[in-house]
């Protein structure tokens, strides 16, 4: 297991559940602002990743770098305010293994971006808290830090 | 206000494009900022140079630096122009005209539209002016070369492995 930079936090994804901290189920290290704070109940998170541990990418293969960029452009934008948090999934500091969006209400899901990449489930959550989205356009993560977390800031 | 090299930036705190309340500082979140207070979508000036950062947003997205624009557009006008535009940073809102007295950018010019004067910032993480510029006649606002020399002088200045 990689070591955990600062900003981040485990989150384990069995295929059917999402546990924060290292397991049971396949560990991805996320965005740790979006386990940090009061969380909030009754959401939905699209988790667009497989526990199968050789579903991964680098983070700079272009598709990686593309749908950071459509997240920023229009699903954030899609979302408002329904939007709580979003988070890619990184398994060490150059392997991208998902992302999982979370929102209030269901929205449609079929245009979530990360699905073009790893599939989505549909899970309820209790886990996650409102994180302001990235203000763009930077897309790059912070030593190590699953996107859009971490920071150069001291 | 004085808005001047040297200076510290107003903790400005608006609501973005999609209505959600922003503060400068965290939009900055230590890096860099290229902030540009823009007349309003319908300026064909501001159309002109918003599509120039627009391209210019490629090498922001790789080199830890930030845009933030701001406009008396309302949010969904703002959201609107931004995917026209292809913009994927951030635009904030002062459709009440909350900020625009306070920071003394009115352009007296425009009694219509009662918008901000086209002016540029450049600042460092912690919101220290580097740079200022007066865009009123379009050839002071900046260039694309000028934010790559001021988020270069910047980066040097902030980043301790910059060498």
């Amino acid at each position: 297991m990689s070591r955990l930079p600062r900003g981040a936090a485990w989150l384990a994804f069995d295929g059917s559940g999402l546990v924060a901290g290292a397991g049971p189920g396949r560990c991805f290290m996320v965005d740790a602002r979006c386990l940090a704070g009061e969380p909030v109940r009754g959401a939905f998170a699209h988790v667009c990743a497989l526990p199968d541990p050789d579903a991964a990418l680098e983070f700079d293969q272009p598709e990686v770098q593309q749908v950071r960029r459509d997240a920023m452009a229009w699903w954030i934008p899609l979302l408002g305010a329904s939007l709580v948090c979003i988070t890619t999934l990184a398994l060490d500091e150059a392997r991208y293994g998902g992302a999982i969006t979370v929102t209030r209400e269901p929205v449609d899901w079929d245009d979530d971006p990360f699905a073009r990449i790893f599939p989505g489930t549909l899970l309820p959550s209790d886990l996650f808290c409102e994180v302001a989205p990235p203000a763009g356009p930077v897309v790059e993560r912070y030593a190590g830090v699953a996107w859009p977390g971490g920071t150069f800031a001291n | 206000m004085k808005l001047e090299p040297g200076e510290a930036f107003p903790a400005l705190d608006l609501p973005d494009h999609t209505g959600r309340d922003r503060r400068l500082a965290e939009l900055a979140a230590g890096d860099p900022v290229a902030l540009l207070f823009s007349r309003g979508w319908w300026c064909p000036k501001e159309q002109r140079h918003l599509r120039e950062l627009a391209a210019l947003q490629d090498e922001f997205e790789v080199a830890y630096a930030r845009i933030v624009v701001v406009s008396i557009d309302a949010p969904e006008v703002q959201a609107a122009f931004r995917a026209g535009l292809g913009a994927r940073f951030t635009f904030l809102s002062d459709a009440e005209r909350r900020w625009l007295p306070r920071l003394g950018l009115l352009e007296e010019s425009d009694t219509l539209h009662e918008p901000y004067r086209p002016t540029a910032f450049t600042l460092r993480p912690d919101l220290t002016i580097h740079r200022a510029y007066d865009g009123y006649w379009y050839w002071g606002r900046p260039t694309s070369e000028d934010l790559r020399q001021d988020m270069r002088a910047i980066s040097r200045t902030v980043r301790e492995d910059f060498r």
